[in-house]
């Protein structure tokens, strides 16, 4: 992420959370947190705690956030951000949070009959003393049951709007998102179980070698010591192959 | 393989669909998953940490070193880089990918207390971690990232409180500190988790072959067998080259070392000198006298007491005379006494320090700055004193000051004085790239203390040639320290390989 798509993306974020922007240079943004916001990003939990219990005004933070520090003079007059920076990080997380479920519905002048989907974006993480990941976007049509892959790819080019457009109707689900969520789960686990997992058969022998080289260490040694069973640990912990599946977001789209 | 599914996702859902919202922003939804997309780890290979390092120029040897413990070595490596091509760099840029691919959160990070806050602020200023220094009562169960110095950590309360926490990682720096398997570090290293590690040392063997054997079993136990069997193997193979190939293969397993030249970095050549100086005859006298004094008393019978007194007697009167005046105190007889007086009476009387004076020689030629090691603090006093009176300005240094005296004294160094003078423990921990000439005024027991005073100098950023000058007085100890060096040098290079000049190359 450049300088500048930074830039974009915090004045993005910011009017999109109702956060003013009270000035805005291309290399540098001011802006004035909600309380909300400051709860979300700014790491001041004790201060928040203070502020409620007491019931005392609340003076959320006003940042300046300089996004491309060529352009500035004097480093000093505000905070530094950057594609790695922990601020950002936290911005990320803030709009993980608040981008989370929708309900959105396909606009058009004519008249449409909607059909209803749901999506759920997986992240599926492989670790062991590595690490892989796979986005899934999976959309199931909830008349017929239908799952297809890449559905976040297919409706974030469409024009959605969170209200149904004036002579659109939609039609009734016959399959309940709660049991379409079901299904989206188990067809995670279908794809997972049908994919290569060598990486995981690897890492067992890497485990197990490096545990052949301890037990040689301690060979012929009767009573083994503590670090023994701390070392037998800490290969269990490196090497173990585990299967992380995580939900980023999803929710209910109505399309033509 | 049990499948871990993380978030509750599925039940705020419902709970939102049942009640008809609230729903959330479209443009947010939206940025939540191309930062994801962004953030990705499509391979297991490969690094994503550079793209997150806007604040460091990586050099292509150092990116190599963090792919290669990753995907090679499985996170547990030596990191032996020669001194000044970036070791440091090198762990954080491991760390910090370790962290992005979500296997390691709790990181201790063990260093030489004077390295702390260097420590500290390169990960927070370079990587974007959040590590603390840890002070008394520093609560470490609140943080992901603490930097400790050795000698704290393995003192109580301090050992059980790290034993109480989980870390993922563990780095030590200065590793070569761990080579003593009885001293209390290395027992407290050993019992610790060591789930990921990183030993970093430029110098992994010091003395002898047992060094790495303990270094790697630190990291490894059993890599390079059990002390019985690598015993057996290996500390009998002194001639046999096929051992040490061996040997090399398997610590080139689990070590990573670059050499300047092979990092693709034009390096500045070292030019390194041995210098054979002539004592006066007075200076010879007391030296012959010193060297007599075992078989006048039992006072002096330990070789220690006796190797001390000689190499201060190669070094300066005052070194000597300090010494001597505290041991006419434990003389018992008269005769002894007398003895050492008539040799201190001596010394006193001499006007003229033969390897001072070959300093003085050498700075003026040099027409630069220039740095001077010694071993003895009475020898730094007296050569600052001594370089005075002949009109050259210097500064003095040692390890114990504080971080920002170090930085007011190269500053000084920098801009106003000629020559700076330090003491073997000045070794670590300063970079003086401004400076092309060192001076070895007594040559210590061990090469790769030579080898760290000269890193100060010949490192990144050096843009001329470096020119060493090792002093030794001709018949005296000296000569065979020189030859034990050579012979150490030796091992490392067979064992560990290749060394740049540290002494002068054998014809």
């Amino acid at each position: 992420m450049y300088a500048e798509q930074v830039h974009d993306y915090l004045r993005t974020f910011f009017k999109e959370t109702d956060c003013e922007l009270l000035s805005d240079e291309g290399y540098m943004l001011s802006v004035q947190l909600t309380a909300d916001m400051d709860k979300r990003i700014m790491n001041r939990p004790f201060y928040w705690q203070y502020i409620e219990a007491t019931n005392s005004p609340a003076n959320p933070a006003r940042l300046n956030l300089i996004t491309d520090r060529t352009k500035v003079q004097n480093q000093f007059i505000g905070e530094i951000i950057h594609f790695g920076s922990g601020r950002l990080h936290q911005i990320f997380k803030a709009t993980k949070e608040l981008g989370s479920f929708v309900q959105m519905y396909q606009q058009s002048n004519d008249r449409k009959m909607l059909t209803p989907y749901f999506c759920v974006n997986y992240k599926v993480s492989y670790y062991c003393d590595q690490t892989k990941e796979v986005l899934y976007s999976l959309g199931i049509n909830l008349i017929n049951g239908d799952i297809e892959d890449h559905f976040h790819e297919f409706v974030s080019q469409l024009d959605l709007k969170g209200n149904i457009p004036e002579n659109s109707f939609c039609l009734q689900y016959i399959i309940k998102p709660a049991r379409a969520l079901e299904r989206l789960d188990g067809m995670i686990q279908n794809i997972i179980q049908n994919d290569d997992h060598s990486w995981a058969e690897e890492a067992k022998k890497r485990w197990a070698k490096e545990l052949e080289v301890l037990d040689f260490f301690y060979d012929g040694v009767e009573e083994k010591p503590e670090s023994y069973e701390i070392e037998k640990k800490g290969l269990k912990e490196r090497f173990n192959p585990r299967i992380k599946v995580e939900i980023i977001n999803g929710g209910l789209f109505y399309l033509h | 393989m049990i499948i871990e599914r993380s978030s509750n996702w599925r039940e705020d859902f419902i709970q939102r669909f049942e009640q008809d919202g609230p729903w959330d922003s479209w443009t947010l939804y939206n940025k939540s998953y191309e930062i994801e997309k962004m953030n990705l780890i499509p391979e297991f290979s490969g690094l994503q940490a550079p793209k997150f390092l806007t604040n460091i120029q990586l050099l292509p040897h150092q990116v190599e070193a963090a792919q290669t413990v990753i995907e090679k070595m499985n996170g547990k490596a030596i990191l032996a880089d020669e001194v000044g091509l970036g070791k440091t760099i090198e762990a954080g840029l491991i760390m910090k990918e370790y962290m992005i691919r979500g296997i390691v959160k709790k990181v201790l990070i063990l260093v030489p207390a004077s390295l702390q806050n260097q420590w500290v602020t390169e990960l927070n200023m370079r990587f974007f971690i959040p590590a603390i220094a840890y002070r008394k009562n520093t609560p470490i169960e609140h943080y992901d990232v603490v930097v400790m110095s050795m000698d704290t950590a393995k003192k109580s309360p301090h050992r059980e409180k790290i034993y109480e926490q989980d870390y993922d990682m563990i780095i030590i720096d200065e590793a070569h500190k761990l080579k003593n398997h009885k001293t209390q570090i290395y027992e407290f290293v050993q019992s610790l988790k060591k789930k990921f590690c990183l030993l970093l040392t430029a110098t992994p063997i010091q003395n002898d072959v047992f060094e790495i054997f303990y270094l790697v079993s630190l990291l490894k136990p059993g890599h390079l067998g059990n002390y019985e069997s690598f015993q057996a193997s290996f500390s009998t193979t002194k001639n046999s080259t096929d051992g040490e190939k061996y040997l090399k293969e398997l610590v080139n397993q689990v070590m990573v070392r670059n050499r300047r030249q092979d990092t693709g970095i034009e390096w500045t050549s070292r030019k390194v000198e041995t210098i054979p100086i002539q004592f006066t005859p007075g200076e010879r006298e007391v030296y012959e006298m010193i060297g007599a004094l075992k078989s006048v008393s039992a006072v002096f019978s330990s070789s220690f007491t006796m190797v001390t007194l000689l190499k201060e007697m190669c070094s300066s009167k005052e070194a000597t005379f300090l010494t001597l005046n505290k041991m006419i105190q434990k003389c018992v007889t008269n005769e002894e006494s007398e003895y050492i007086e008539e040799i201190l009476a001596k010394l006193m009387k001499l006007e003229i320090n033969s390897k001072a004076e070959k300093v003085i020689e050498i700075i003026e030629k040099a027409n630069d700055k220039v740095i001077i090691f010694t071993e003895y603090r009475a020898t730094q006093a007296y050569l600052q004193w001594y370089l005075y009176t002949k009109g050259i300005s210097s500064v003095l240094f040692n390890g114990k000051f504080s971080k920002s005296k170090r930085d007011w004294v190269k500053q000084l160094f920098r801009q106003r004085d000629q020559v700076l003078i330090a003491t073997e423990s000045g070794g670590e921990g300063i970079n003086l790239q401004f400076c092309h000439h060192v001076i070895n005024y007594d040559l210590p027991w061990n090469p790769m203390k030579l080898e760290q005073r000269i890193g100060r100098v010949h490192r990144l950023g050096q843009e001329e040639d470096v020119h060493i000058y090792n002093l030794a007085i001709e018949d005296t100890i000296e000569q065979k320290i020189l030859d034990l060096l050579g012979s150490k040098i030796d091992v490392f290079e067979k064992v560990v390989g290749d060394l740049d000049d540290i002494l002068t190359r054998k014809a």
